[in-house]
């Protein structure tokens, strides 16, 4: 690594609020820490500090590849050892528990913890160079995305430690991911460790839909847009929807599992059934939002080894923009075989099969371009060119069990298990090609090419080794260890295949590491017909990425001076004198608080895994609560200044500046999560009848009562932002210490009502109307809670004159609040009238 | 930007329609009507709360589309579960 670029971004800190400039040589411990605090200076690459500081997105994709790749490895020992274990057709090695749990946590690292990382640390990495960005929108969202990312892993980890994982498959299935069949504390530990990592996946999706809408260089529109950039923008697309509704379900899931909720035991209509549907509506978008990333580094890298333009290139993403609309529309196909009727079934069936037809114009033209290019077969290709061949066998065999009659003969046999690893280690070969292509472009330094291509052989061969033999021994149930005793010889082939695929995989990682100091110097691009903006700057780029501003303007990329117009990525304001004379200016690179809340997130969730077993896990809730509470504060108080471009491409999203946008972004996302839950209380009660459905409270009065404070408080919002424009302080004031006491008094009213109820033996548990009314309530009072949050933070900053001058943070306040007023508009009528 | 009157007016109606909800329950309507009636009434508030107190109809109607979406697939999922049940 060579990055030796400028680290004094920090010489002459331009908000004046947080300046220490004292620090001499031979720093004390408490100077030390002051200086970690207020991050004068990113710190050297060689140093852990800068690694736990750094808010750059460059950094920050390393971190996602490194994180990544060491989960690979932790997915891939799981996956040996099951094929050690089916070396022969009966229980060997594992116990019946330990193989459970092996093929569960396999497949929860392989998909969330590897694959998709894997694929955000290229587009961490690569993204705001393909649009010519310094960074992300929010670059300190962004460290936070990765550092709740690398904590959700390592709680997962922990499970294993509390009496075992989770043994129910990475689907978790209902009911046996309940603790009537799974009470071990590892297995919530394992809820609730995805549960953080959809919260990073969230975050994410806001900052990389803000960046790629509103930061793409000018001249660069959505159709010029670089194949990888566009895949990725269709991944956070999807992400921002599905991994909603995952959170919805892993919301429920965990209230099942601690509270004691009863959504997923619900007679009458199946929970069960409730939950197929929550998680296939996740689960089959997933299957793309893990396999765009791949098929935009085939586009990018058969672009460059083939020194042709992609053939059809616009009717390219219009498949893929089909593809993510259409992925939202097929997943009762995971379904067949679960008591859905016979006529949504046959719709989905329909789905289905049309959702194939993108994906053949996709992989033609991908073939025309190297039928009509001159291929040059080196190992990103390879790599990739062998992705593009696995997955048309994968795509191929997906289409029968798309198929209802052919489903009910294939569901639960090794038939979905190749063809689901056909697909989605297609898309890992093809990531891995990825690595190859821009292992130049991060490290400064080529890796070993006669070990990339003999790296290819072994695993191209491993991998159909591996998987082939899964579609001849199709007969194989899936999850279990036995079998029949015939089919023994093709578990043998795929062990072998097994263990070659996991050498390979190290060979990469080898190769990576040792040519970090071995490998060839690259001073830019060592590829030819490279084309997208990355290479267009040294290798590794500088800390900010660009000479200048760049521009497409004139056809080509140019780099304009630089006028640099002032933000903030969610902290303190910064003042209005720290414009500097052009190329003095310099974003803000490192923050200590992501990391802090990270662990502080780790804290909390490890102590509500066992929160109601007693013990240290209480203490350990409440130490999260605190420590959170703090970082929170402490990332809320920090300046942090951002630069927002004046000039660039923003379509569909001029006249709306960053900040506002990721909040409507956010908002987009929590339409969906209330409306999965509100959808998960229609599905149970039209299940259940819908008029014999016994509504919980007793009275509407106090539910009017709460909807007349929150209106009354979403006018007091409205108020205070009119006085903030009108430089108002005291209009201002008065207007959020209304909101906060309206705020609470909702809190409070619901709080009698809750306690009545209580009183009258109706408890969280008592019947599938009691979980659904206190649930679903709950979430809404958590989302009010929040918001008081927040105005604990603003009334004393606008008590001390901050807004005035701008009054965002109000503005970006009120939208959330408004937005919690609009949900229980419809809380109300559902749950206390109709 | 809007006048503060016009949110009072506002405020106002939303207030009203609330009342209307609970009123609707008590009239002797059929079931049906007496939900539709009030779950028009929430639509008709929460397009109030979001055009003018969320000032969407003063942002790019791109905004708005992104919160449609979200409205749309949370309803594509509630309808479609809920017609799948035998």
């Amino acid at each position: 690594m060579t990055e030796d670029q400028p680290r004094d971004d920090h010489e002459a800190q331009p908000d004046g609020g947080h300046t220490h400039r004292s620090l001499t040589e031979g720093a004390t411990t408490t100077s030390t820490l002051r200086e970690f605090f207020t991050r004068d200076h990113l710190p050297p690459m060689e140093s852990v500090q800068r690694w736990l500081l750094t808010t750059n997105h460059k950094d920050v994709g390393i971190l996602y590849l490194v994180t990544s790749l060491f989960f690979l490895v932790f997915g891939g020992v799981l996956a040996l050892l099951m094929r050690i274990e089916l070396l022969t057709p009966v229980n060997s090695v594992l116990s019946a528990t330990g193989y459970n749990q092996t093929v569960s946590i396999h497949g929860l690292i392989m998909i969330f913890w590897f694959l998709s990382p894997f694929a955000f640390g290229f587009a961490n990495y690569v993204v705001p160079l393909q649009i010519g960005a310094k960074d992300l929108a929010f670059p300190r969202l962004n460290a936070l995305s990765y550092w709740l990312y690398l904590f959700s892993g390592v709680l997962l980890g922990i499970s294993f430690f509390q009496g075992g994982s989770f043994e129910g498959g990475w689907t978790m299935y209902a009911p046996l991911n309940v603790p009537s069949y799974m009470p071990n504390i590892g297995s919530t530990t394992t809820v609730l460790a995805l549960l953080l990592f959809v919260i990073s996946v969230t975050m994410s999706s806001v900052n990389f839909l803000t960046t790629l809408h509103r930061m793409r260089a000018k001249g660069l529109t959505l159709l010029r847009m670089p194949l990888f950039t566009w895949s990725i923008l269709l991944t956070v697309w999807m992400m921002l929807f599905a991994f909603a509704a995952l959170l919805a379900a892993l919301l429920i899931l965990s209230s099942d599992r601690i509270l004691g909720t009863t959504y997923f035991t619900a007679e009458g209509t199946p929970g069960s059934l409730l939950w197929t549907h929550l998680f296939w509506f996740f689960g089959h978008p997933e299957v793309y939002i893990v396999f765009f990333p791949a098929l935009g580094a085939m586009a990018e890298t058969f672009q460059t080894f083939t020194g042709r333009r992609l053939v059809g290139r616009k009717w390219f993403i219009l498949a893929m923009l089909l593809v993510a609309l259409q992925s939202f529309l097929v997943w009762m196909h995971h379904m067949f075989l679960t008591s859905i009727n016979l006529e949504i079934k046959t719709l989905f069936m329909a789905t289905t099969i049309g959702i194939s037809l993108p994906f053949d114009l996709m992989v033609f033209s991908l073939i025309y371009t190297m039928v009509k290019g001159r291929i040059r077969f080196t190992t990103p290709f390879l790599f990739t060119f062998g992705g593009l061949l696995v997955f048309i066998i994968g795509g191929i065999t997906g289409v029968f069990l798309g198929a209802v009659v052919l489903d009910y003969q294939l569901r639960g046999t090794y038939w979905v298990v190749a063809h689901f690893h056909y697909v989605m280690v297609a898309g890992v070969t093809a990531l891995i090609g990825a690595l190859f292509y821009w292992y130049p472009k991060i490290t400064g330094r080529m890796y070993n090419r006669r070990l990339g291509k003999a790296t290819f052989g072994l695993f191209f061969v491993g991998f159909n080794l591996l998987y082939f033999p899964m579609f001849i021994a199709w007969e194989t149930p899936r999850r279990v260890f036995d079998y029949p005793a015939g089919l023994t010889p093709w578990h043998q082939l795929a062990t072998i295949g097994g263990f070659m695929l996991g050498v390979a995989f190290l060979l990469v990682i080898w190769n990576c590491y040792w040519s970090l100091w071995h490998g060839e110097k690259v001073e830019g691009n060592p590829w030819e017909y490279a084309t997208t903006a990355e290479w267009a700057v040294p290798s590794p780029p500088p800390l900010e990425n660009f000479p200048g501003v760049p521009s497409y303007d004139s056809g080509s990329l140019d780099f304009l001076d630089e006028t640099p117009e002032a933000s903030t990525d969610g902290g303190t304001a910064v003042a209005g004198d720290q414009t500097h004379e052009s190329g003095d200016h310099h974003d803000s690179h490192a923050s200590p608080w992501p990391f802090f809340i990270g662990v502080a997130a780790l804290v909390f969730f490890l102590g509500l895994s066992g929160i109601s077993t007693g013990g240290i896990y209480p203490a350990l809730t409440i130490v999260g609560v605190v420590f959170g509470a703090v970082s929170l504060l402490g990332f809320g108080m920090e300046s942090f200044s951002v630069t927002e471009p004046e000039l660039g491409e923003r379509w569909p999203f001029e006249g709306i500046e960053n900040g506002k946008l990721g909040v409507w972004i956010f908002l987009a996302s929590d339409v969906v999560l209330f409306g999965a839950f509100i959808g998960s209380y229609v599905f149970l009660r039209v299940g259940y009848g819908w008029t014999d459905w016994q509504l919980v409270p007793h009275d509407p009065i106090p539910g009017l009562i709460n909807t007349y404070i929150l209106l009354t408080s979403s006018f007091c919002i409205v108020l205070a932002l009119v006085a903030a424009e009108k430089n108002s302080r005291w209009g201002l004031i008065a207007g959020l210490s209304t909101t906060l006491l309206l705020g609470v008094g909702f809190l409070v009213n619901k709080g009698i009502e809750w306690v009545e109820l209580f009183h009258e033996g109706i408890w969280l548990s008592s019947n599938v109307q009691a979980s659904t009314f206190f649930l679903t309530t709950g979430l809404h009072a958590l989302h009010v809670i929040l918001g008081l949050l927040i105005l604990l933070f603003l009334i004393p900053r606008a008590i001390n004159g901050a807004y005035l001058d701008d009054e965002r943070p109000v503005e970006y306040f009120g939208l959330y609040w408004h937005f919690v007023d609009i949900v229980w508009l419809f809380l109300f009528p559902l749950f206390y009238i109709i | 930007m809007t006048s503060t009157k016009l949110y009072t007016v506002i405020y106002v109606v939303l207030f009203g329609f609330a009342t209307a909800q609970v009123a609707l329950e008590f009239m002797g309507l059929s079931y049906a009507v007496a939900v539709a009636g009030i779950l028009l009434l929430s639509v008709i508030k929460a397009v109030l709360v979001a055009g003018y107190y969320q000032h969407l109809l003063y942002e790019p109607r791109s905004v708005t589309y992104v919160m449609i979406s979200g409205l749309l697939t949370a309803i594509a999922l509630t309808f479609a579960a809920s017609y799948s049940i035998t």
